[in-house]
């Protein structure tokens, strides 16, 4: 690894989150709330942070692969750093790990918060934390290849390190392209979606921050209620569609909004996401009906429908406290947290294209019993998958349940009951925002241990950037091949020295 | 008619033997010289020694004065280059025969068209399409479309058991009724009859019968013979002929299973077909097949490369209760003496092949023309020319040649099988059954000038 050139980049991005600890400022003046010092501090600290990393290190030439794994998770560390100044600055969150936990929910899209009353919070703080929420949903990195040349080199290894599934589309042959198409088209959607809002009676403040947490399937709202408080159906509906938009794979918004709709009919990741959604709706619908939950059918339906989507996409906004429906959905729903959202989504979770795959080589086997002799391809649509791509799913099977086992025994272990805990590290590790019992829809996660909060941190941010990326600055052999960092003003060692010498 | 014909392998042989016996000229072009030798003493015909792909050869054996020129040898480019270069003189008509998919596939750029070339052709594709057809129709050995589809001539094996035994056509056809079926040939031990009213059925013939497409399982089931799709088939094989048919019965829901020895092509099928079971053991491992439910399959379709291979797996499969074979044999001298051994249909490429440039060399006023596989029978598609002959008389007044017989008349979008009273006008189109000694009385009989 080159560490030089990381924290160089590091820097860089460090850089560019400082400017948009500034976007809050013109709500602040808007709605007179104070804030104004806080965010100029917080960015302030930022710039310095970034300055200071940009001008000590030298960047490298060239980054490699694992150079990737250690900007993205680095990256992502700094960034909730950062992006949990302002709460301590204000005093709302006086905690660190408090703050850096809210922090950090925010960037992983996970919605999970500290806050008991949500309402207290100036507007402008409030439009940071869904801020947060926008900017993770389809990755910093992402934004940065975008819309700046700083990530010149290596930039396909930060992206593949930072968008989620097995296999990422490459819509174009330059990577800064791909990057720049999916962000267009999150901005539109996201745009569609406050315009739609408004159309409903939802003022512009709240239509924006609720579509930021919509459309990253982040789930901060700006409401105790979350987003019960309308009680309106066509808010929900609004709602309901772009979660589900946004569990979808981008690229094929985009083929979709180049004319070519029968897109997402053709994928059989999207088939099978629309099958799992209808059929648990469909069974909590039933569940609820039959258990007396409800005595409207319409308003079960309203109600079915918003959590499943909620959930599935690991959005986590909540019109309902499914913590009170009968065992049988909750049972259902923590079963649909693990699904999660589709490959190139902005939702967390283990992913459908996984579970598909996963199934279809289960099935294979099966198969081998009844014909011994029989020689079959996994394939997803038409095209075939590759056997490293298959042992791959298999093995984040294995790393994911050993991170669930590790965590939900620490935490228990901290003395959180046996529903609270493991739901906690569900709720966080597939980034969704709410669990069950103490942690469930209408509780907040405060109470829980500082240190059950660190545990539930790394879920986050193993679960945002799909467990390899994180745990590959685990295993001891990566820290192993750390080169020495190039130091601006180093003296050059007299017979090795020029910057070939390092290569 | 001049005919050059560019290799000597079993296609170009059949060709020569078809051409020449009916009188043509015919220059045969190959590099093996003794297998030219012995062609030439079998054969009436002038043969070339040299590459097809060389001008001076093809200037030597006369292209100037050629009409048709029919490349068919092992290797697309030689066909391909030999097509091209005749370009440059007046030849009528151009054939290759080529391998490779991609001049085949419907839609791709370099087609027939873009590379001047009459008529591209696969013994591979042909097979295919051949299977396909005799798959639509379960109990028939042989049938062929005319008039776009709308009759077809279907080929069946009368059993013992069957009620028709011991009939006259005149008594079945008062028991049926006319205008339903024509029965235009009887095979009764390699002998082709054209039938007449007399003529009674007996046990082990193989009748023609010319049918209405929609009228077929009507047909079908005055004789007692029953037509439904298979839902269970074997492919033996999973060679180029295999993977076509694969594909094609994939669209019509049949429960598929192929076998192939290389575990590579296995891969290849398996990621290409998709609800195919690709099975990887050799088409005469008896245990495997048995194991995987040969017995119970509805069809078995043996397209190895290997001849061997093909009739035993399908004497093993119909032996253990299949229902039916269709089984690819390379050589054809073998396909009258299959029959005998209990293999229902027996189809080479290379003739299928054969029959398909035959069909296409005789259109022009002849619309298409089939050859029944192991007779001397053959059955074509005529417009009547403008003729008073022709004008509004009935079929039996018109003395059509010996040994023809009217299968079916098409009158613009009208079809109908006729009977002797029928009418015929200028500008139909006739579906005539002949035996091969009264064909050019039949082609003289419609020639536009006479």
């Amino acid at each position: 690894m080159r560490i030089g050139g990381v924290l160089n980049l590091l820097g860089r991005l460090i850089l560019i989150l400082s400017l948009m600890l500034l976007s809050p400022i013109p709500f602040s003046i808007y709605y007179g709330d104070g804030m104004i010092p806080t965010f100029l501090v917080s960015s302030l600290v930022g710039l310095v942070a970034g300055t200071v990393l940009v001008l000590v290190f030298l960047p490298e030439r060239e980054l490699g692969y694992k150079d990737g794994f250690a900007i993205v998770t680095f990256s992502w560390i700094g960034l909730a750093l950062l992006g949990a100044l302002p709460y301590i600055l204000s005093g709302y969150i006086p905690s660190f790990v408090g703050a850096f936990f809210e922090s950090m929910s925010g960037f992983t899209t996970t919605g999970s918060t500290v806050l008991s009353d949500i309402e207290v919070l100036p507007r402008s703080l409030l439009f940071w934390r869904t801020m947060t929420h926008w900017l993770g949903g389809m990755g910093i990195i992402v934004l940065t290849l975008a819309i700046l040349p700083l990530l010149g080199i290596g930039g396909m290894q930060l992206f593949q390190a930072e968008v989620p599934g097995p296999t990422k589309d490459r819509l174009t042959p330059r990577i800064q392209d791909t990057a720049r198409i999916l962000w267009s088209v999150y901005l539109l959607m996201t745009l569609v979606e406050t315009v739609l809002l408004m159309a409903g009676g939802v003022d512009f403040f709240n239509a924006l921050t609720h579509s930021f947490a919509t459309l990253a399937t982040g789930g901060f709202s700006n409401h105790n209620a979350s987003v019960g408080q309308y009680q309106s159906p066509y808010v929900e509906s609004v709602v309901t569609l772009f979660m589900f938009l946004a569990g979808a794979n981008f690229s094929l918004h985009f083929m979709a909004l180049r004319g070519d709709l029968r897109a997402y009919w053709k994928n059989e990741e999207f088939r099978f996401y629309c099958a799992i959604i209808g059929i648990a709706v469909l069974l909590i619908l039933i569940a609820n009906q039959v258990s007396g939950t409800y005595h409207h059918p319409a308003r079960n339906l309203r109600d079915s429908l918003f959590q499943v989507v909620s959930i599935m996409t690991t959005t986590g906004f909540g019109t309902a406290d499914f913590d009170t429906w009968p065992p049988f959905c909750r049972t259902l729903l923590v079963a649909l947290m693990f699904i999660g959202g589709c490959a190139g989504s902005t939702g967390g979770g283990i992913k459908v294209v996984r579970f598909l795959l996963f199934f279809k080589h289960a099935r294979l086997q099966l198969h081998k019993l009844v014909h011994p002799r029989q020689v079959e391809t996994i394939k997803l649509g038409m095209t075939k998958v590759p056997q490293d791509v298959m042992i791959a799913i298999l093995s984040f099977f294995a790393i994911y349940l050993a991170v669930f086992m590790a965590a939900s025994l620490i935490i228990t272990g901290l003395g959180v009951d046996i529903i609270t805990g493991p739901t906690a590290v569900i709720a966080t590790l597939n980034n969704i925002g709410p669990g069950l019992a103490l942690v469930g829809p209408t509780q907040n996660f405060g109470h829980l241990p500082s240190l059950a909060k660190l545990v539930l941190i790394f879920c986050m941010l193993a679960g945002r950037l799909e467990l390899y990326t994180v745990a590959i600055l685990l295993t001891p052999g990566f820290w192993k091949m750390t080169r020495r960092p190039k130091i601006r003003w180093q003296k050059k060692p007299a017979v090795t020295g020029g910057p070939s010498a390092n290569r | 008619m001049r005919i050059m014909i560019v290799g000597a392998g079993l296609v170009g042989q059949y060709l020569c033997s078809r051409f020449s016996s009916e009188g043509r000229e015919v220059v045969l072009i190959d590099r093996d010289k003794d297998k030219l030798l012995r062609l030439e003493k079998e054969m009436n015909i002038l043969t070339v020694h040299g590459s097809g792909a060389s001008a001076r050869i093809l200037a030597e054996a006369g292209i100037a004065r050629t009409d048709l020129f029919i490349a068919v040898t092992d290797s697309d480019e030689v066909n391909l280059v030999a097509c091209i270069m005749s370009r440059q003189y007046d030849v009528g008509i151009r054939i290759a025969r080529v391998r490779n998919e991609d001049f085949l596939t419907p839609g791709m750029s370099l087609n027939e068209e873009a590379l001047g070339i009459d008529l591209l052709i696969s013994p591979d594709w042909a097979m295919a399409d051949e299977i396909m057809k005799l798959i639509h129709v379960s109990e028939a050995f042989d049938t062929a479309e005319f008039a776009n589809g709308r009759v077809i001539l279907l080929g069946y094996l009368v059993h013992g058991n069957n009620p028709c035994v011991g009939r006259s056509l005149f008594e079945l056809g008062r028991e049926h009724g006319s205008r339903q079926y024509v029965m235009t040939a009887i095979i009764r031990d390699g002998q082709t009859i054209i039938p007449r009213g007399e003529d009674t059925i007996r046990a082990g013939d193989k009748i023609y019968l010319m049918v209405l497409r929609q009228e077929m399982a009507r047909v079908e089931r005055l004789f007692n013979l029953t037509s439904r799709l298979p839902a269970r088939v074997f492919i033996i094989g999973g060679g180029d002929i295999g993977y076509l048919v694969a594909r094609r019965l994939e669209e019509l829901d049949i429960e598929i299973k192929i076998v192939e020895e290389d575990v590579e092509r296995c891969r290849f099928l398996s990621e290409n077909l998709a609800h195919t079971i690709v099975l990887n053991f050799d088409g005469l491992d008896a245990h495997d097949l048995l194991e995987e439910g040969i017995d119970r399959a509805d069809l078995v379709i043996a397209v190895t490369g290997s001849d061997t291979t093909n009739i035993l797996s399908s004497l093993l499969a119909k032996h253990h209760g299949t229902r039916r074979c269709i089984t690819k044999i390379t050589r054809h001298d073998f396909v009258p003496m299959l029959g005998k051994l209990g293999i229902d249909v027996a189809l080479s490429p290379r003739q299928v092949a054969a029959d398909m440039i035959l069909r296409y060399v005789r259109r022009g006023s002849i619309v298409s023309v089939a050859t029944i596989l192991d007779s001397d029978a053959e059955v074509m598609e005529v417009t009547v020319p403008e003729h008073k002959k022709f004008d509004n008389v009935m079929i039996r007044d018109c003395s059509f040649p010996r040994g023809s017989v009217v299968g079916a008349i098409v009158r613009r979008d009208s079809v109908f099988i006729p009977t002797g009273e029928s009418v015929i006008r200028p500008g139909d189109n006739l579906v005539i059954f002949f035996t091969r000694d009264a064909a050019r009385d039949v082609e003289k009989f419609f020639a536009p000038a006479s």
